[in-house]
């Protein structure tokens, strides 16, 4: 596998702290876990050492085998990369978790040791060129669109095919606000979903669609919603020479947006592509500010606990990935909020399918602001 | 022998059935990868990786009771594993075929007494689950420097007897409840006679003594009642730098003597003191070679005159009072009594660290030595002198001047020479210091034990008797004894 040496001595340097598996126990002196799937599955083999364990001992030839344990252990972790911001607290550690952890899902599909659920993802894709399969497109409405607009609005599949509500907040906003945007005339999923389950082959064609799309669209800045769809453009595109935002960075960049502010006491659940990944942090909050009270959480930033959903946990893992949401509704109603926001459709579906029966809402950052904007 | 009886992978399946059974199914698994979760940890150079043949997540001790019987009844080796922290290769199988006894599950704090100053915990009660809740009665354990993810009860019970308060002295365990393979419940000092767990030496001999302290185990302790520490509003600390280990002997010898300081630790400046000081971000080269670190606590009154004291033997120490930022004092006081979180900074000190450390007990006089043969056989076996670091934690109430010391080495944990050199360290090491005059090892693990058991005349003899009598069919983890 590539880097081998480089792997193994990353996981060598791991000396089974367990520290990385809560938050910064002081000055608060509490105890808050911090890895979902270490907390949900108890094992060893759930937290950040025990999968480094196993990476070793596959790499090692140790294991030769898919066994069912192997592959709960690898994919039931939505790499959501709290342990590694714990980690480089207290280590040196070269290589953040979630790294490896892609780099262990890669040689596990390399070997074909790969989930059904998340072939079947491939397959959708392959077939739709969207994540969900869906044979439909999602409407723009008419005439909105300026295709020599400087601004293109990336939608990704969870927001045209799962959450609409999030895209149409956001081209709302775009009219409200008179920003001239364009969306992809053929927008083909990112392959986020691949490159977090290993399936990096899969997603070299879906890469190159989107790449051509965006240069032919001659735009300057490509707006996201979704946070797995800008962190893959950061991450998993070539450089294409134009400026990829998300629509909190791009919304703060606009200044006074003449927002009424809503009587809301809100929490802001961090998603972790956009904290931990890009290190957004202070963007979303700024927006929400001027909408809603924020009231803080106790786990938040680069120790936001995940809502459960990344890394291919919500397609195959649904009971864990709602359980880990739900512990997050609690920390928000602990808060005292009255609405739990975010910046991602992804954390929106999930958190919003655990609220079901809760007295808490669920809303993505773009909702509240589209619903605050004066003409 | 076991190794002969569970020889086939059938035997295997219906074992791990048979545990399934008594825990429940997602609590018993023999599954490869999970069980290589299990194989390794960081003293890997010293104990190679080997794989439990199951894992077991017991939520009770009824639960325990049954797993140990069944394993007794077929004579299958046992590990209990806690939080697997040890740093000595103490949960890592010796035998084919062991069960790993993961006890994280049962994780009850089922006592606070505040009254009484104790706490009983289960085996997955942790150092900050527990600080979490004590401190709201301004109560706290007694920390070890060990991450602040361990077990109280394994902690306790493995003799973790030196800790981040001089003052809390080194015996934190009260009494506790042990479970042995033949399924029976023994119960030690007052907790054997009533519901007060709260006396140590309660019926005949100081049976929790003899229990503890082994490099493995001879039972599975399902609660622990132990000591809390009062936690006070007034607090102080100083630094002092010293260019060697000799000078600060004395100073240290008054504090103890006079039991001014909670906590008083002396350390190298490039080792332990990023931990206490919370960051790698400091030139700490700039800071002389050695610094103690001192907090000094108590009720009005008590606090301004013990602070009174430790000042004016601070004038006449012959070290340099260091101006450090005022955040690193409250890391220093978060770490000292808040639990460590920060200590695990070691790992990071050789840019990707690993730790290796000789743990010893023994008397303030001897300091200097001990510092002097530790760079002696660290140059000797080709470790470069700026991985040689060294700490002192003197214990109340110093009878014996007792100290805890660590010869620390810190290195890259993914450079297999390196750790060729500390095996090299080791060999000579052991008998060097064994020469020169200890109390005991720290911890009785496997490497150091062997050259140990060897002085010890006849009380081995009785040790593996007393052993036998407990565990006759050995399948509790003996820790690579006997
Ligand atoms: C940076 C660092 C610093 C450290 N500093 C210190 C220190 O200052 N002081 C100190 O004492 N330690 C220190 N340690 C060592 C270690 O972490 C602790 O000793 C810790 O308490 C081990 O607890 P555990 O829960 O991880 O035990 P485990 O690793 O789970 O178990 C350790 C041993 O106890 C046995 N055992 C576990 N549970 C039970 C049970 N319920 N019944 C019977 N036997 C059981 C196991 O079989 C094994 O032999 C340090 C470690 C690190 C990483
Ligand atoms: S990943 Fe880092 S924090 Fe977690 S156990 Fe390993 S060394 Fe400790
Ligand atoms: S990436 Fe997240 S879920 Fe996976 S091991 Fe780390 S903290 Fe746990």
């Amino acid at each position: 596998m590539e880097r081998e040496e480089e792997v193994l001595s990353a996981i060598h340097h791991c000396v089974k702290c367990k520290l990385c598996s809560i938050a910064s126990f002081h000055p608060n002196e509490e105890w808050l876990p911090l890895c979902p799937s270490g907390e949900y599955y108890g094992y060893q083999a759930f937290y950040a050492p025990g999968k480094m364990e196993i990476f070793r001992a596959i790499l090692e030839g140790e294991i030769t085998e898919p066994s069912e344990g192997l592959l709960n252990s690898v994919y039931a972790c939505t790499v959501c990369g709290a342990c590694y911001e714990k980690c480089k607290q207290i280590t040196s550690v070269e290589l953040g978790a979630p790294d490896l952890f892609e780099a262990m899902r890669r040689e596990l599909a390399g070997k074909g040791w790969i989930l059904d659920e998340h072939k079947a993802i491939a397959d959708k894709i392959e077939e739709t060129k969207n994540a969900y399969g869906e044979k439909y497109e999602y409407k723009v409405k008419e005439g909105a669109t300026d295709e020599n607009a400087d601004v293109l609005y990336y939608i990704g599949c969870t927001a045209r095919y799962r959450v609409p509500e999030i895209a149409d907040s956001m081209l709302r906003i775009f009219d409200k606000l008179g920003v001239k945007y364009q969306v992809m005339g053929e927008e083909w999923c990112c392959g986020s979903v691949l490159f977090r389950t290993g399936q990096v082959e899969a997603a070299k064609e879906l890469v190159a669609h989107n790449v051509e799309e965006i240069k032919k669209s001659g735009a300057k800045t490509v707006v996201f919603t979704c946070p797995g769809c800008l962190k893959t453009f950061e991450k998993n595109y070539p450089d294409m020479g134009v400026e990829l935002l998300h629509a909190t960075q791009f919304l703060t960049r606009l200044g006074n947006m003449n927002l009424k502010k809503e009587d809301l006491k809100a929490a802001y659940h961090d998603p972790c592509h956009l904290g931990r990944d890009l290190g957004i942090y202070d963007e979303p909050r700024a927006v929400l500010s001027k909408v809603a009270d924020i009231k803080p959480m106790k786990r938040e930033r680069e120790q936001a606990w995940c809502c459960g959903s990344g890394g291919g946990v919500k397609s195959a893992f649904d009971d864990f990935a709602l359980w880990s949401a739900a512990e997050r509704l609690k920390e928000a109603k602990e808060a005292g909020a009255e609405a739990l926001v975010s910046a991602c459709p992804f954390c929106k579906r999930n958190l919003k399918e655990a609220a079901e029966k809760e007295e808490l809402e669920v809303y993505d950052v773009v909702e509240l602001v589209n619903r605050c904007l004066e003409r | 022998m076991f190794r002969e009886v569970i020889k086939m992978n059938e035997t295997f399946s219906t074992l791990v059935k048979d545990l399934q059974a008594i825990v429940g199914e997602e609590n018993a698994t023999g599954d490869r990868a999970i069980c290589t979760s299990y194989s390794r940890d960081q003293h890997w150079h010293f104990v190679p990786a080997k794989n439990p043949a199951c894992i077991v997540r017991p939520g009770n001790k009824e639960e325990v009771r049954t797993v140990l019987m069944l394993a007794n009844t077929h004579k299958i080796p046992v590990i209990p594993y806690s939080a697997g922290i040890n740093v000595r290769g103490l949960t890592i199988p010796v035998h084919d075929g062991s069960i790993l006894l993961d006890l994280s599950r049962m994780n009850r704090i089922l006592e606070i007494n505040p009254d009484m100053k104790t706490a009983t915990v289960e085996p997955g009660v942790t150092f900050g689950m527990l600080l979490e809740q004590t401190r709201k009665y301004k109560l706290r354990p007694a920390f070890p420097d060990a991450p602040l993810t361990v077990s109280v009860l394994a902690n306790y019970y493995l003799r973790g007897i030196y800790q981040t308060a001089a003052a809390d002295g080194h015996d934190h365990t009260i009494s506790y409840e042990m479970i042995l393979p033949n399924g029976e419940t023994l119960k030690t000092g007052s907790r054997a006679l009533s519901e007060m767990p709260y006396f140590r030496y309660g019926v005949g001999p100081d049976f929790a003594g003899m229990f503890c302290a082994h490099p493995g185990t001879c039972g599975v302790v399902t609660e622990l009642t132990a000591k809390l520490y009062r936690l006070y509003d007034n607090r102080k600390e100083y630094f002092i730098g010293f260019d060697d280990v000799d000078t600060p002997t004395k100073f240290i010898y008054n504090l103890m003597n006079d039991e001014l300081a909670a906590s008083i630790r002396l350390v190298d400046n490039q080792s332990w003191l990023k931990g206490i000081f919370g960051t790698f971000d400091y030139p700490y080269e700039s800071l002389p070679k050695f610094v103690l670190c001192v907090l000094v606590e108590g009720v009005d009154g008590v606090f301004e005159a013990k602070d009174k004291l430790v000042r004016a033997y601070m004038e006449e120490c012959g070290g340099q009072v260091l101006d450090l930022p005022a955040e690193f004092a409250s890391t220093f006081e978060h770490e000292s009594l808040g639990g460590a979180e920060k200590s695990c900074m070691v790992f990071g000190i050789k840019g990707r660290g690993n730790y290796h450390c000789i743990g010893l007990y023994g008397p303030l006089t001897l300091a200097a030595k001990y510092y002097a043969v530790h760079e002696r056989t660290a140059l000797e076996v080709g470790i470069p002198q700026d991985h040689v670091h060294f700490y002192i934690d003197p214990i109340y109430s110093f009878h014996g001047q007792l100290c805890y010391f660590e010869l620390d080495v810190f290195y890259d944990g993914s450079d297999e020479e390196f750790g060729d050199k500390l095996r090299n360290y080791n060999e000579k090491q052991f008998h060097r210091l064994l020469e020169l005059g200890i109390y005991g090892w720290f911890r009785p693990y496997a490497g150091i034990i062997e050259p140990t058991a060897e002085r010890i005349g006849y009380l081995a003899e009785v040790w593996k008797k007393f052993l036998h009598v407990l565990d006759p069919n050995e399948i509790m983890n003996r820790g690579k004894l006997f």
